[in-house]
């Protein structure tokens, strides 16, 4: 079985061979399957940038190994090369890759390093920023005239436009209003539905993960903490706040009601099924 | 690493050296550094070594230290070693073949030139080992301040300086961002003629550009904020004042040249 | 009576048009807005809606295209003015790294003061006393640039508040922190409103920011579009998302629960919850 990214044994350090060397990776043993949506949140420091790093051969594990769709990155420069984009790496404001004259141009930068013909390239810019919705009209304009948020799509753009078997999006809402940041998340989960790809979404907030993704990996001090189901994560919530991450309000209600002395379920993560929940409590508090 | 240049190689310490006023800090190294030329034989050299030494000493950075920053000129010390030994000529011959000859004269300019630069080095150096960038441009600043009088604008180029020195680091790290979202497109750096490669840099080039100039507007922005108008008017949190120390260590520096002055003198030349 | 301290009369703000013909774009309209000494308001909008701009016009950044600005009694319509201004109300931007200008955390500090030409031991103990309450005094002589994001705005708060300035305007503080570096800056934000009287104008689009404030103004397509205190801003759950923005969860909760009042903190909705729920005996 061979899986779009396996990781085994990765160790990664900074300054190795220092004294100053410090392990960002400690033996990391992760695969991720086809078409799975997974989410990767950590808190700043706890390796998952580094992490995805090697997805794509950015960064080379100091020890272990990295299997990108069966090969392993370490065989030959062209295997390493393939796996740039075979893994869309899309890092935290985007906006700030934009260079070309014009968007669409911009978009093609990806697909043209891939030498792919004209007429492929223009069908995957104009398929590509139909998917992050941006308007035909604006794809002759310069990206810097674009608005924050069109940057911000024009940029995820031009990593969907290399057609990656896996996109990894590292951030795609920061910074952006409550409206902007539910618009990227369900355009993530579109994109999923639609092309099937893997998708791997790094955030260090609970919250958008829990809204699109179905599975967790949770990163701590360079290891893997926890990896599981979106409700076998919160479970664990209060260690998760530990940890340094932000889970959403409602989570946070539950887990002082718990500390309270209530029996209430710890893994509650949306509005609707906390206040199901309540309501069934307050009910049959009544009665 | 490049990244660390706000503080250069600056060691962090509490000696003598780094409490010292970096004024005087400053004007004292290039006061010795212009001693060491004027020595002439190996008898003021070797004062000036011996005051080196001290220096170090007294500057409480680890010899270790001291080697490495001595190891990226040792490249100019063995050509420089190499040329005198083979192409000065004089004195006595200790060893001649075919057309090489080793003479007295060459080996003692030589091993001379070699001490002299290892004595530059190891000052200098210890000027960057005790003082952070930032206080070397406060005192540039200081020390030209006169030249207002001749309408140079001291205050702006100092600010500049400071500027660039708090920028580079997150310039750099810019670079290294823009650098990896655009290998993950597929940019090809490492490989290619020179043209290819110069063309490569344009993605990386012009959203360098086009962050650092958003930087700048938004730091003239946040500068405004704070009332920044120029160095008029403006005051300094830390002043620079002259202790008994700076005094002794001036008092120390100027006997070690009259002695150099003397051995110069008793003693015959080498150089 | 409350005393104003920033008073914006029909202010209308319009960037120049570009060389190239493109039309000025004006992104603040006909705003009027009081903020009183000693408030903390929260200013909310989309990305784009103007609240930006219009936080520049309130130090005298920007000078107004129409109406006018007035802080505490000045004017602000000229350059000697703005500086006046300045001195009375100090602004913290967006991104950590654009407005720290000196290469050691205590000399940026200090870079304020020594603008207004304090004297030099009473910068020293301004910065002392600034870095002290933003909870960075230990870190005074580290280079800017390796510090967290939340430190590095903690860095700048201290900066304004060595300036000894009456108000600050904070736009955005936390749109590029992480969640640890939010809660730093948020918690040192509500300190210096409540602690040391500072009057705060927070320019924020995340919800859980704004509940702390006295006040809160919604602002959409430069204008202001909606003013009240938490509770009665964030009643309105349809309104808020029909322009981008949204209501906490614990009051997404309570609304749910069928719950009379406005309930914002998630401290606030457990206590209702446990004398709802009586004891944890069941």
């Amino acid at each position: 079985m061979t899986y779009p990214i396996e990781l085994r044994n990765v160790s990664y350090y900074y300054s190795p061979g220092t004294p100053l060397q410090v392990a960002a990776l400690k033996n990391i043993n992760l695969k991720i399957g086809e078409g799975e949506l997974a989410g990767i949140i950590g808190h700043t420091g706890s390796g998952k940038s580094t992490l995805i790093s090697h997805f794509n051969g950015l960064l080379r594990p100091v020890e272990g190994s990295v299997i990108i769709d069966g090969e392993d990155l370490a065989k030959d420069k062209e295997t390493l090369r393939a796996a740039r984009f075979k893994v869309g790496l899309c890092f935290q404001y985007p906006e700030a890759q934009l260079f070309e004259e014009t968007v669409a141009r911009d978009i093609a930068f990806g697909p043209k390093n891939m030498k792919l013909s004209d007429e492929e390239i223009n069908e995957r810019v104009k398929k590509a920023a139909e998917f992050v919705g941006l308007k035909p009209e604006l794809l002759e304009k310069s990206p810097f005239d674009l608005s924050g948020g069109e940057k911000r799509r024009a940029a995820i753009a031009g990593v969907m436009a290399m057609e990656p078997k896996v996109l990894v999006l590292d951030e795609p809402a920061a910074g952006l209003d409550p409206g902007g940041k539910n618009e990227i998340l369900s355009m993530i989960s579109e994109y999923k539905k639609r092309t099937g790809c893997t998708v791997v979404l790094v955030s260090h907030s609970m919250e958008d993960i829990a809204s699109v993704a179905d599975r967790v990996i949770v990163m701590n001090a360079g290891t893997i903490a926890m990896d599981g189901t979106v409700d076998e994560v919160f479970s664990h919530s209060a260690e998760l706040r530990s940890m340094g991450l932000n889970v959403p309000e409602i989570t946070r209600i539950f887990i002082r009601l718990r500390e309270l002395g209530y029996d209430v379920p710890a893994d509650v993560y949306s509005v609707e099924k906390g206040a199901q929940i309540l309501r069934e409590m307050i009910r049959r508090r009544s009665v | 690493m490049v990244r660390d240049i706000t503080f250069g190689q600056y060691y962090a310490g509490k000696s003598l050296l780094h409490r010292m006023d970096p004024r005087m800090k400053l004007i004292l190294t290039f006061g010795m550094i212009v001693a060491i030329f004027i020595c002439h034989n190996f008898y003021s050299l070797a004062l000036m070594a011996l005051f080196a030494a001290a220096a170090v000493v007294f500057s409480g950075v680890p010899a270790k230290m001291i080697l490495k920053s001595i190891k990226p000129v040792m490249v100019i010390l063995a050509f420089t070693a190499i040329l005198n030994i083979f192409y000065t000529k004089g004195g006595e011959t200790y060893f001649e073949w075919w057309k090489i000859s080793v003479t007295e004269k060459g080996v003692n300019t030589a091993l001379f030139t070699v001490i002299r630069i290892i004595v530059l080095v190891v000052i200098s150096s210890l000027l960057t080992y005790t003082t952070t960038p930032t206080m070397l441009t406060d005192a540039i600043e200081r020390l030209l301040s006169p030249l207002k009088i001749f309408h140079v604008k001291v205050h702006t180029l100092a600010m500049m300086m400071t500027l660039a020195l708090r920028f580079i680091p997150t310039l750099i790290e810019e670079i290294e961002r823009i650098m990896n979202a655009q290998k993950a497109r597929g940019a090809d750096l490492e490989s290619g003629g020179l043209i290819h490669r110069a063309k490569a840099l344009v993605p990386i080039f012009i959203p360098l550009m086009v962050s650092s100039f958003r930087r700048a507007y938004e730091l003239a922005f946040a500068m405004t904020c704070r009332c920044y108008t120029g160095g008029n008017g403006r005051t300094r949190m830390k002043q620079m004042k002259l202790h008994a120390r700076d005094f002794i260590t001036l008092f120390v520096c100027l006997a070690v040249v009259a002695g150099i002055i003397v051995l110069n003198h008793f003693f015959t030349r080498i150089i | 009576m409350r005393e104003k301290l920033i008073e914006l009369k029909n202010v209308t703000y319009t960037y120049e048009a570009d060389e190239e013909g493109a039309p000025g774009y004006t992104a603040v309209r006909d705003v009027s807005l009081d903020i009183y000494k000693g408030e903390f308001v929260a200013v909310l909008g989309h990305n784009g809606s103007g609240k930006s701009t219009m936080a520049k016009t309130m130090n005298a950044i920007f000078e107004p295209t129409q109406g006018t600005v007035t802080v505490n009694g000045i004017v602000a319509d000229s350059e000697e003015k703005g500086n006046e201004i300045r001195r009375i109300v100090g602004m913290v931007f967006q991104n950590p790294d654009n407005q720290i200008v000196a290469t050691v955390v205590e000399d940026d500090v200090a870079f304020g003061p020594e603008n207004l030409g304090v004297e030099p031991s009473e910068i020293r103990r301004r910065v002392d006393d600034a870095l002290k309450t933003v909870g960075m005094y230990e870190l005074r002589e580290r280079e800017p640039h390796k510090l967290s994001g939340g430190q590095k705005q903690r860095v700048a708060i201290a900066g304004v508040l060595a300036m000894q300035t009456q108000g600050i305007i904070l736009d955005e503080p936390t749109a590029m922190l992480d969640p640890t570096g939010r809660e730093e800056v948020l918690k040192t934000i509500i300190r210096l409103n409540k602690e040391m009287g500072i009057t705060v104008v927070l320019i924020t689009h995340f919800m859980d920011e704004a509940v702390h404030a006295d006040r809160v103004v919604v602002m959409d397509g430069g204008t202001v579009i909606a003013e009240g205190t938490p509770q009665e801003i964030f009643s309105q759950e349809e309104f808020l998302k029909a322009h981008s923005l949204d209501i906490p969860q614990t009051a997404q909760l309570c609304r749910r629960l069928g719950f009379e009042e406005c309930i914002l903190t998630p401290d606030e909705c457990v206590e209702k919850l446990t004398s709802v729920l009586g004891g944890a005996a069941q």
